[in-house]
């Protein structure tokens, strides 16, 4: 078990090692981002000048070491475009993003789940049609159309919730976050719920489809035959058995979520990171962007970690071995 | 599916919420497409930093509507020889923190900009400061490297800090507000990067007292979520109305527009270099020689452009038809330079007598969305130029692509916006059009090539007059020669629309298109 998460924590190393380079050239393909930031009322001079204080005149390899010998020290980098330390600015706005992903996670989730369950139940009645047609619109209509929708609806002609922005702050367990105020909520619900449009949709057809394979199964009949009641064959039996592909999904889509909100957080105006490294990848914000992208891969490491943690608990069959 | 119980559960959370949700009629709420990088005025001169830094911070010298000066922090300023310049600093000014105004504040803000400035760097507008000298409390001494007319131009982005802040201070004990102290109208009460600028009335402001008490900032790039901020009430006024919703609010009986020119021009730059980055095609194929150089090709280019069209028809009305780089009323627009014909047999005339008869094939690079209407204008362009008989290969690039390789000299004919921000002519026509020359410092931006002796030399004599009416006269000079030589082709001067509420508020737009909370008034 150890041995399993040592060998995670390694290859994890290897690979924001290797996104690290991939930025580094990446960016210098580009270009120079000082031709980008440069005020055109800016003289030759003063343009070396800059080149030269950022290291930009340096070649590649020695600027990429440069930068690994101060992630080394425990520093990321200071941003160009706002001159305050990278970590600092991205957990600056962290918070706001995961409070959006985690309302529209659990909506997802909480609805999709039953919801495909029922169609999967019953496939071939009017609502669990229904349930599947509305899942398809789910995923097939573009968020940022939804999203612009919903403001149209709820914001500008019903006046019931604000069109953007993210509420006042309270505590909660001394953590920071808007949802500890009603004027917090009404700000999130509908950036969430477009959030959630895509996932749900996703949770509901893979719900269903494991359903309808999994009634056909022997253990199924067996249950029954034993005189266990429906409840208990759903929910003891299958729900168990087709868990393992929903949480695999639940975890990517967990991930993709946070690290690409980006979508509905300019629909919305919500101030979380992807906003933020949007802009940043516009301005050539090379140290905001590299120490962004380790973020991700660091968040995307560990919700695989638990996720396999998870399928050991799940099911007895699966064993966790170092390197394998 | 879900619709009905989510319109309850929607109903209930708004009850909850409205109850909160009040509003005075002391409090302004602005949606904004951009905001400051910094709270520290002199990190960068990115225009939305200025435009939200001025209402805590003042400058030195101020600019009206049309960027004409006018008193600020200096009450007056002269020039006492060729490299001095006298500046008298208002009296009874005060500081957010309660101290007073004096000279040695404005030297601390003039020396503390080369120590702390960014990537976006201030010091071009310190760059002629040789030296300063407080000579008592209200009189400053300012040494130029040479002969420098264009100084108190130069200080309208000059923005003072109170000296005893000490030189160590940077952005993060700005952006917390521990240092935040200005002069300006508006008090620093919060900001974080890229979400709202909070500010609250200072009222022993030496100007004139603003309306409103307590102003929020939100900035809001996207533009539909900027109407969309609007429409539903979530704040007062948006700046940068989008051009594809324009129509549909100037005809909403519920919301007032406001059209304005803005500095921004859209310029094509046909480079005249002896070879061409990225060379034309006749018949198919590729030749050595620049027809560019010859100014029949570029005039047939110029007469071949309806401006009228890209204003009525591919800007939606934003837009007026542009004879030079600079707005009307600025210091060295020139009157001689008439409207810009569009002759369609004049433009194939000219391309036969250069020796193009069956025109040529020509890539043509522009930005995308750096300001509004440039990738369509673009592709409007590369349609007028292909009805006089040449075949244009359009591409519109993002910034952070189309910069870059603009600076490495890298497109044969580009178009891109620049505005003139000083409101004088030596900004403009020094960058873009002088011959490059890193030891002047000049010439900076100028990716054609384009050199001309008889301009520069106009160009130069006017650099070093410190006399108003003779330097306004050799810059008209200076800018009718470049312009009737198509050093660059000037096509449209951009609009910027301002919409809220009707009837609800009243301001006078500017050319720098700056949103300032102190010139907003209540309608009535």
């Amino acid at each position: 078990m150890i041995a399993f998460v040592l060998t995670r924590l390694m290859q994890s190393a290897v690979v924001v090692l290797a996104m690290s380079i991939i930025v580094f050239v990446g960016v210098y393909a580009i270009g120079n981002p000082i031709d980008v930031l440069i005020d055109p009322g800016a003289n030759q001079a003063q343009r070396q000048a800059l080149i030269e204080r950022y290291g930009l005149d340096q070649p590649l390899w020695r600027q990429y070491f440069g930068f690994l010998a101060n992630v080394a020290k425990g520093d990321l980098g200071t941003s160009m475009v706002y001159n305050v330390s990278v970590t600092q600015l991205v957990f600056s706005r962290l918070p706001a993003t995961l409070e959006l992903v985690l309302v529209s996670i659990t909506i997802a989730t909480v609805l999709g789940v039953p919801l495909g369950i029922w169609a999967g139940y019953r496939p071939d009645s009017l609502s669990g049609r229904a349930i599947m047609a509305l899942s398809i619109l789910g995923f097939s209509v573009p968020t940022f159309w939804i999203g612009m929708l919903l403001i149209m609806t709820f914001a500008v002609n019903l006046g019931w919730l604000p069109s953007g922005g993210r509420g006042p702050v309270g505590s909660i367990f001394g953590i920071p976050t808007s949802l500890a105020t009603p004027q917090g909520w009404a700000h999130v619900i509908l950036p969430a719920v477009n959030l959630s449009l895509f996932k749900m949709g996703l949770m509901i057809r893979l719900t269903r489809a494991g359903m309808v394979e999994a009634m056909r199964a022997d253990y199924v009949k067996f249950a029954r035959a034993q005189g266990l009641r429906e409840r208990e064959v759903v929910f003891g039996h299958v729900l168990r058995n087709i868990s393992i592909p929903l949480v695999t999904v639940f975890g990517l889509e967990l991930g993709s979520t946070i690290a690409f909100a980006v979508v509905t957080e300019s629909v919305f105006n919500w101030p979380g990171v992807g906003k933020l490294i949007i802009d940043s990848i516009l301005q050539l914000d090379r140290p905001v962007m590299v120490s962004y992208l380790v973020m991700v891969v660091i968040l995307f490491v560990m919700i695989n970690l638990v996720v396999d943690l998870v399928y050991a608990r799940l099911d007895p069959r699966v064993r966790l071995k170092g390197g394998e | 599916m879900t619709f009905q119980s989510l319109r309850a559960g929607v109903a209930a959370l708004a009850i909850l919420a409205g109850s909160a949700m009040h509003v005075s009629a002391q409090d302004l709420t602005l949606g904004l497409r951009a905001g400051p990088d910094s709270i520290d005025p002199h990190w960068s001169t990115l225009g939305s930093q200025a435009e939200a830094l001025r209402h805590v911070f003042d400058t030195l010298v101020g600019v009206d509507e049309n960027l004409q000066l006018q008193p600020a922090l200096a009450e007056s300023w002269t020039p006492l020889d060729a490299n001095t310049w006298e500046f008298k600093i208002r009296k009874g000014v005060k500081f957010h923190d309660g101290s007073e105004l004096t000279a040695n504040d404005v030297k601390f803000s003039i020396e503390r900009i080369p120590v702390v400035t960014g990537p976006m760097s201030m010091t071009i507008y310190t760059k002629s400061v040789d030296s300063v000298e407080v000579v008592d409390d209200y009189t400053l001494k300012i040494t130029t490297k040479g002969t420098a007319p264009s100084l108190p131009n130069d200080f309208i982005r000059l923005f003072v800090v109170p000296a005893s802040i000490g030189m160590d201070v940077r952005n993060e004990e700005f952006n917390s507000g521990k240092v935040a102290i200005g002069t300006g109208p508006y008090r620093f009460v919060s900001w974080e990067p890229k979400g709202d600028l909070v500010l609250e009335r200072f009222d022993d402001h030496w100007g004139e007292k603003p309306h409103w008490a307590r102003v929020v900032r939100k900035e809001i790039p996207d533009d539909a979520a900027r109407v969309a901020a609007l429409k539903s009430g979530q704040v007062d006024m948006i700046n940068y109305v989008p051009a594809s919703d324009y129509l549909t609010m100037k005809n909403d009986a519920s919301l007032d527009t406001v059209v304005a020119d803005s500095v921004y021009i859209l310029n094509v730059a046909p480079v005249v270099k002896d070879v061409l980055p990225q060379k034309v095609k006749v018949d198919g194929k590729e030749i050595d020689a620049n027809p560019l150089q010859d100014i029949r090709v570029r005039k047939a280019l110029d007469l071949a452009i309806n401006r009228q069209v890209l204003v009525d028809v591919v800007l939606e009305g934003l837009g007026t038809p542009a004879t030079q780089l600079m707005p009307k009323g600025f210091f060295g627009y020139s009157d001689k330079l008439g409207e810009r014909p569009y002759d369609l047999a004049q433009a194939k005339a000219l391309l036969a007598e250069a020796g193009y008869p069956n025109g040529f094939e020509i890539d043509f690079t522009c930005t995308n969305n750096r300001v509004p209407g440039d990738s369509v204008v673009c592709e409007a362009l590369a349609q007028m130029w292909s009805r006089a008989g040449l075949k244009v290969n359009a591409q519109a690039l993002n910034g952070t692509v189309y910069f870059p390789a603009a600076a490495r000299e890298e497109f044969s004919l580009a178009m891109s916006a620049w505005g003139t921000l000083t409101g004088e002519a030596s900004y403009t026509y020094g960058s873009l059009v002088h011959s490059k020359n890193a030891d002047l410092g000049l010439g900076a931006f100028n990716r054609t090539g384009y050199s001309n002796a008889e301009f520069d030399k106009l160009f130069q004599e006017a650099r070093n007059n410190l006399n108003d009416d003779e330097r306004r006269a050799l810059y008209e000079e200076a800018s009718f020669i470049s312009m009737e030589d198509r050093a660059l082709i000037p096509t449209v001067i951009l609009q910027t629309v301002w919409a809220s509420k009707k009837g609800a508020l009243t301001f006078t737009p500017r050319v720098d298109q700056e949103t300032r909370a102190y010139e907003i008034k209540p309608a009535n």
